[in-house]
């Protein structure tokens, strides 16, 4: 009967807390007006397929406040095809890029064809023209491999809509669960519920698995759950804490966090033999470790100066360096898509915010303004970072991205919603 | 009707088996062991003194009143079976770096004990870092009491 009523909880949780929408608080400081015509439909097309995909590309483009959109009634034409485009019908309205495309079928099994045209309408050029094939069942799917060539025309950086985000939702007082799901919040799932703290999510490279920290057993414990299967594996790593656990860009290990007696410092661990070995032997905390994008450094936190701050230490040579001398604190730090630049927490007169820094330059830019601001991570295409920060006794996410310095948030509608962590690309 | 119902929930189970197995074992391990040795919460030893000693922001260190405290507590503290310290920060800073700060400030308890005479074997050390705060506002009053280890004896 218990059995029975647990699962009935978690069917209620599972529609209580269905979550993230993204709002917009402020869009980049230079932002393009993008026409989204709707797209046509062949005749015989019963449903309205067009149209929908044209605003899910809209939804899409202007997610993250990048873009700004010509309303439908304010167009002077809606051409499906580049017979029937004029410039002059936008460039009047004051269009940087228009988006059209038609919906044709295929066959009588319900698959799609669907063309689509970008025009760069200050240059007066066609700038990508494409097609796909799709069911109308993936009418989500196809609008977001069209919004990620949109995307990557436009701005040279590559599209993120078919990315997810992981996250822990604290509901209440004693319910944690671990979360994924897509950027824009829709096709949430509760990969686990407990009672005790959850911490640390981490996407391997294949976004396959998740691995996160579970305090379910009364202590720090690192789990790697298989998001197919819902299968959930303890690390048996010794010692008494396990934590921060972060996969290798291979995925064949993770950098992870073994206290023994108390004294935490940073190992490798390799998945499939199970083996440890020790990266950092320092009595100060060592913690927070993140791979470089090629693997040959990983970056960490110490209190070996004294105060928490960034360092970087050599896979193989194992030699170190310090990363950050400004102010008295700097942790959780990660190395940015291109390996030329890190993100962390800064913290600055009482205030704990997110920053930047190359790691070429002294300097670091600080690039939020709220006092509680942690867990940093950072878009595939390393433009927009998502972070967790708070208002009142509520955790919410925050964005930003970083050409534009456009601005969002992500509120939970229950509770708090902490430690984002953004899946890699699918390649 | 009744048939398909059951059939549904059977279904149900099925799917959700994987999940109701892990609500399972959070429920057990409220009665498990910590760090692996037995004791039960049932057993936790009553005492009428406070059970929490406070630290300043990133620190560690036990100040004179800490101190003074815990060795009030000694007597009840040796007679105990099991004495369980849990670390804790405040919320600000970054949450793992808090969860190895906490294990230092629960360890530097431990260490004063065992100075004085109790025995290391019986002491168990948990860290929760910023993960479990008694007060949720975020204000210097709120931050120092979130800032603690609990002693409890079993």
């Amino acid at each position: 009967m218990i059995r029975f009523l647990s699962i009935l909880f978690i069917l209620v949780s599972n529609t209580i807390f269905s979550i993230l929408e993204i709002e917009i608080l402020k869009g980049s400081d230079n932002l393009s007006k993008v026409a989204f015509v709707p797209f046509g439909n062949e005749s015989g097309i019963e449903e309205n397929y067009g149209s929908q995909i044209s605003k899910n590309i809209e939804k899409n483009m202007l997610l993250f406040g990048e873009f700004e959109n010509l309303a439908v009634n304010e167009m002077l034409s809606y051409p499906s095809s580049e017979n029937d485009f004029y410039y002059r019908d936008w460039k009047v309205l004051g269009v940087d890029y228009s988006v059209i495309g038609k919906v044709n079928s295929v066959n009588a099994l319900g698959n799609l064809n669907i063309s689509y045209s970008l025009f760069n309408i200050n240059r007066r050029i066609k700038i990508l023209e494409g097609e796909i094939v799709g069911s109308e069942d993936n009418i989500e799917d196809i609008s977001k491999i069209i919004s990620n060539r949109i995307y990557e025309q436009i701005t040279g950086l590559r599209g993120i809509f078919d990315t997810k985000l992981a996250y822990v939702i604290n509901s209440d007082a004693d319910t944690y669960q671990m979360c994924i799901s897509d950027i824009d919040g829709k096709n949430e799932q509760i990969l686990f519920t407990s009672k005790a703290p959850i911490m640390s999510p981490d996407w391997s490279p294949d976004r396959k698995k998740i691995a996160y920290v579970s305090f379910e057993n009364g202590l720090a414990e690192i789990f790697i759950q298989d998001l197919q299967s819902g299968e959930r594996d303890s690390i048996q790593a010794l010692g008494m804490t396990n934590s921060a656990p972060v996969w290798s860009p291979d995925g064949k290990s993770l950098a992870l966090v073994v206290s023994f007696s108390g004294n935490p410092d940073i190992f490798l661990y390799s998945i499939r033999n199970k083996r440890l070995v020790r990266l950092t032997n320092h009595y100060g905390i060592d913690t927070e470790p993140s791979w470089s994008p090629d693997s040959k450094k990983i970056i960490f936190t110490s209190d070996r100066s004294g105060s928490p701050q960034l360092y970087e230490i050599s896979t193989k040579s194992k030699r170190k360096k310090r990363l950050t001398r400004d102010g008295n604190y700097n942790a959780r730090g990660r190395y940015f898509p291109d390996g030329k630049s890190i993100f962390f927490v800064h913290g600055n007169n009482g205030n704990f915010q997110i920053a930047i820094k190359k790691l070429s330059s002294r300097y670091i830019e600080t690039l939020t303004s709220t006092s509680l601001d942690e867990s940093p991570t950072i878009s595939p295409n390393g433009n927009i970072i998502i972070y967790a920060t708070k208002d009142g006794s509520n955790g919410y996410l925050g964005g930003i991205t970083l050409d534009g310095k456009a601005r969002f948030s992500l509120p939970v509608k229950n509770g708090s919603v902490r430690e984002p962590a953004w899946s890699p690309l699918l390649n | 009707m009744e048939p398909i119902g059951i059939f549904i929930l059977a279904m149900l189970c099925q799917v959700y088996s994987c999940a109701a197995n892990v609500s399972d074992s959070v429920e057990r391990m409220q009665y498990a062991s910590v760090a692996g040795e037995e004791y039960l919460q049932g057993d936790k030893l009553e005492t009428n003194l406070d059970d929490k000693v406070y630290f300043d922001f990133d620190k560690s260190a036990l100040d004179a009143e800490d101190k003074n405290l815990l060795e009030q507590y000694l007597p009840e503290i040796k007679k105990a079976k099991i004495v369980r310290l849990e670390g804790h920060c405040d919320e600000r800073g970054t949450r793992e770096y808090n969860l190895a700060l906490g294990e230092r400030r629960a360890l530097e308890v431990r260490d004063f004990l065992v100075v004085k005479g109790v025995s290391g074997k019986k002491i168990r050390v948990v860290s929760f870092g910023e993960e479990k705060p008694l007060k949720s506002a975020s204000n210097e009053k709120a931050w120092a009491e979130n800032r603690r280890v609990e002693i409890s004896l079993y």
